[in-house]
């Protein structure tokens, strides 16, 4: 008995590199970026859209990449935590620096997800409020902290979002 | 080793895997690749008998690559710490999901397909749920010598105990001497850990040894265990456990590790990796349910006279870390409040649920939710204010405790003078910040009503261990290279909670040096190091911290003898700083140390071993360093709904001193939104008519999520008696953090009573439970 997978070779825009990976057409969108391309910052925390770990943006849009197939996920960008830190000095992006320099890091199993979430919101909206911020990461479990110094992390990254924007 | 002027401790440096957690970078085990997948067959009904298992068309099926079930295992008994001995898998299954067979497979897919293809058939056994019925005559037996298993000083069956006690003084007298007695039960639910990430472990075995990567809370523990299980050497078994996607208590030594590493050896030389799904994780453990009977008595001017507290706790079929929770119990709960008469008796029984375990405290938060209920209805019926009450009857520093001889003591615990407690003190801080004064009206009397709303206010107050709880033995290794910078060897593990931080941090103002010229080498037991307890029991930081300073100590030694003839002067006049060493009071004469080691031409190091606390030489023998934790919250209660909303809850503990206030303020800030999960949201559900749990999932399990969380501020009380010196073993004064918040679940209750003026006895206060009991208090 042989168990029955059919494959497609796919062009995946990821992290600005146009990459060609051969996957099975049930795969999700997190399996290819885990187990073909070696993106393992997308964390498998529930795989059924509960959770938020596996979290990624798809052009600019937070989206949960185990709800996602991977053959729906061509002709688009998508941008996952390995992508964020400038790739020539490595210097992270604000909102990661945000959640290093303000304890909204714990076990770190939810942070590639929050981080991106929290850059989607602050792409759009460099000065949210405390409830947007809260709406934002809404979809992202955290066990550890308690969320407030998350909080505080993405307000802290705003504010350097927005320095740099005047400067 | 305390010292008040300090350049590195107190401050909040972002956590040593900030970076590579922040970037993705950092790695977790199922990160990892494997080339084997396990999949487990989990037992669909609650008890049963395997009578015939036919695993040969599973086996047939392409990348099937190896299958275990009880027939391959059998009678191999695990020997957890404390726990029954528990069969690796048995032919009678004890609840649903207990391992019918393991499955490896080139593909998680495959290996799942290959679960169909197993035939199976079951004799069912009757079951039973509930801790007080398995103790029944005639209830179904999980275990042919009964399904109570209380323990605390072996593993042996012949050992086992049926309940064990606590007690000092004389209890008749105690509620014979009291002007009031209040008497009640509690049933609290479980909690589940629900760490992000799920358990998963993967092994390879070589030709002798093993190597095993697991997300786990205890590396020492497991590689004791499996070199016991497999008869290897200790040093035969490798644990590697690099990043832990959070813990809580539910990331121990289970059976599925040994699971895998007995598939791994039938597939030599290739990694094979087991990760549990959501449903599986969630359903693999959990914090016990304890159905809890207290009797308080007092005099009339308000001292307890008397407590008794008598407990049965649903450990599962396979649970509870340590059988006998009256330890944990007394040292975490009891002696709370100081009383000469004390009786507390705990009953541990196997139920055809999956394992419990600890989770944030073994039992404190419902024995907390159990005392803390009952202590406000004998304030209440004394006519007295319950903060008042509170003060009244803790303990402060100094005192004896328990404060008359032990009568039963079934664990051991000697009597011992508590050194730092300021109980008062940190509760007068919490209150003060969420204006008690002012909200508080009185039991039943609401601060405010606003149509069907109605606000609450309510406190929770509760005593744990700083860390050297139990003495746990713990070793670290110090090795000062040639430039002066230092590489730390430490049992420590860290969960996310942020040990490795911590011990760097140690490290380096104890040497004097920046954070950066300290590198740690953690989760490798081929470091050589051990830890017994681990990251357990809030105990990492002052028993690592502890072991790691007497290991530097060691070094700072030899490197003042070596020091002192080229300074000329005697070694105890030699300053060790930012990779020099100088005349005191005249740091002009100096010497680098890399020059300094450099003419011996190698490293020094030096290591420390050992249980401290307690035992230790140099901290004072009959000691116990405990500490305070208070909660105060304002909630509000829709009448219509039943529907209880937290508004603002201030949340307060004792950390003596805080190495890295930012970690401390996480724990704080953490522990307490999980202690709102349990009052209020988090629901362990198990339909008994289909055999099925209903939380299994983020839905139906509900956690709490960013937008349900008030506006929560913490008192983090710092204090160091430099005086007496009670711990100085406790590093520059400070205790662990880990637990203590999470305690609070009774205080968003007691402000339910506060609002709505009904008390309720059960967890969590979910809507249907609120209104449920409004209903039935307005018919009454």
């Amino acid at each position: 008995m042989k168990p029955e997978t059919r494959t497609r070779k796919l062009h995946l825009n990821v992290n600005g590199k146009t990459l060609s990976v051969s996957v099975g057409t049930n795969e999700t969108l997190l399996e290819v970026l885990r187990e073909h391309l070696g993106l393992t910052g997308a964390k498998t925390g529930c795989n059924q859209g509960e959770c938020g770990a596996c979290t990624v943006l798809i052009d600019g849009t937070p989206v949960l990449s185990c709800l996602r197939l991977a053959v729906e996920s061509e002709n688009c960008k998508i941008t996952t935590i390995e992508g964020l830190a400038d790739e020539e000095t490595g210097q992270p992006d604000p909102v990661q620096q945000g959640f290093i320099d303000h304890a909204g890091i714990q076990c770190g199993f939810c942070t590639p997800g929050m981080v991106l979430s929290a850059k989607a919101l602050l792409d759009q909206n460099p000065d949210p409020d405390e409830d947007e911020i809260k709406e934002s990461i809404q979809s992202n479990i955290c066990r550890c902290t308690g969320y407030t110094q998350i909080v505080e992390s993405i307000q802290a990254a705003g504010k350097t979002i927005r320095e740099e924007k005047r400067d | 080793m305390t010292n008040n002027a300090t350049s590195i401790v107190g401050t909040s440096p972002p956590i040593r895997e900030a970076l590579e957690k922040a970037t993705g970078r950092a790695r977790f085990v199922d990160d990892l690749p494997a080339d084997y997948h396990v999949k487990v067959l989990g037992s669909p009904h609650p008890h049963a008998l395997i009578t015939r298992i036919d695993i040969n068309q599973a086996a047939q099926l392409e990348g099937v690559s190896a299958i275990l079930t009880h027939e391959d295992v059998g009678s191999n008994l695990l020997q957890f710490g404390c726990h029954r001995p528990t069969p690796t898998m048995d032919k009678q299954l004890r609840y649903v999901g207990d391992y019918v067979a393991a499955v490896a497979a080139t593909s998680e897919a495959i290996a799942e397909q290959a679960l169909n293809l197993i035939e199976v058939e079951y004799e069912m056994l009757p079951a039973v749920f509930d801790p007080e019925e398995a103790l029944q005559d005639g209830a179904p037996l999980l275990y042919p010598e009964g399904n109570a298993y209380a323990n605390a000083t072996g593993t042996t069956l012949e050992n086992r105990k049926e309940r064990s006690v606590q007690a000092w003084g004389d209890i008749d007298k105690g509620f014979a001497d009291a002007d009031v007695i209040v008497e009640d039960s509690y049933d609290i639910k479980p909690q589940m850990h629900a760490a992000l990430e799920t358990h998963v472990c993967m092994a390879q075995w070589h030709e002798r040894e093993v190597t095993i990567w697991n997300s786990t809370q205890v590396p020492w523990e497991l590689r004791l265990l499996v070199s016991d299980y497999f008869k290897i050497a200790e040093s035969s078994v490798v644990v590697l456990s690099p990043n832990v996607g959070g813990g809580f208590g539910g990331k121990y030594t289970g059976r599925y590790q040994f699971i895998v590493c007995l598939l791994a050896k039938k597939l030599k030389g290739k990694r094979v990796k087991m990760n549990f799904t959501r449903e599986e994780s969630l359903l693999h453990v959990r914090r016990p349910r304890g159905k809890i009977y207290t009797r308080i008595g007092a005099r009339k001017d308000g001292t307890i006279t008397a407590l008794h507290l008598k407990g049965y706790f649903d450990i599962g079929a396979y649970g509870n870390f340590r059988g006998g929770s009256n330890s944990f119990h007394l040292e975490g709960g009891i002696l709370s409040y100081k009383t000469d008469n004390a009786w507390f008796e705990a009953h541990d029984v196997h139920t055809n649920h999956s394992r419990a375990d600890c989770m944030r405290a073994v039992q404190v938060p419902f024995l907390s939710f159990a005392i803390e209920s009952t202590v406000e209805q004998l304030a209440e019926k004394l006519e007295m204010d319950p903060v008042a009450f509170r003060i009244l009857n803790m303990p402060e520093s100094g005192d004896m405790m328990p404060p008359t001889e032990y009568t039963e003591n079934d664990d051991f615990f000697p009597t011992a003078r508590f050194d730092l407690y300021p109980g008062r003190e940190l509760m007068e801080k919490v209150l003060d910040k969420i204006g008690w004064k002012e909200k508080w009206n009185g039991f039943s009397q609401p601060s405010s009503v606003n149509g069907p709303i109605r606000r609450g206010i309510g406190m929770a107050y509760a005593m744990g261990y700083a860390g050297f709880y139990s003495d746990g033995s713990t070793k670290a290794e110090v090795v000062m290279n040639v430039d002066g910078s230092v590489t730390v060897y430490s049992g420590a593990q860290e969960i996310g909670q942020g040990i490795n931080t911590g011990i760097c941090m140690l490290a380096a103002e104890s040497l004097g040096l920046p954070l950066k010229d300290v590198y740690l080498v953690t989760g490798d037991t081929r470091s050589g190091q051990y830890d017994v307890i681990n990251a357990r029991s809030s105990h990492q930081l002052a028993t690592g911290g502890h072991i790691l300073l007497m290991a530097i100590e060691k070094v700072k030694k030899q490197l003042r003898e070596m020091a002192a003839p080229w300074l000329g002067i005697e070694p105890d006049s030699v300053v060790i700083r930012n990779k020099t060493v100088f005349v005191k009071d005249q740091p002009e004469t100096a010497m680098e140390i890399r020059d300094l080691i450099g003419s011996l031409g190698s490293p020094i190091s030096a290591s420390a071993s050992g249980p401290p606390g307690s035992l230790y030489p140099e901290v004072k023998p009959g000691y116990k360093a405990k500490q305070p934790m208070v909660m105060a919250a304002e909630v509000d209660v829709d009448m219509e709904t039943g529907v209880v909303t937290p508004v603002r809850v201030v949340t307060g503990m004792f950390p003596g001193r805080m190495i890295n206030k930012k970690v401390v303020r996480g724990q704080a800030l953490g522990g307490a939104v999980q202690t709102l999960g349990m009052a209020l949201w988090e629901h362990f559900q198990f339909d008994r008519e289909q055999s099925r749990y209903l939380s299994k999932d983020f839905t139906d399990y509900r956690l709490p999520r960013a937008r349900d969380i008030p506006e929560i501020e913490t008192v983090l009380l710092e204090q160091v008696d430099e005086e007496s010196l009670p711990h100085e073993g406790l590093p520059y004064g400070g205790r662990g953090v880990g637990e203590m918040t999470a305690w609070g679940a009774i205080a968003i209750a007691n402000a339910v009573e506060n609002a709505i003026g009904v008390r309720i006895r059960t967890s969590p206060l979910t809507a249907e439970i609120v209104l449920n009991a409004i209903e039935e208090e307005s018919t009454k």
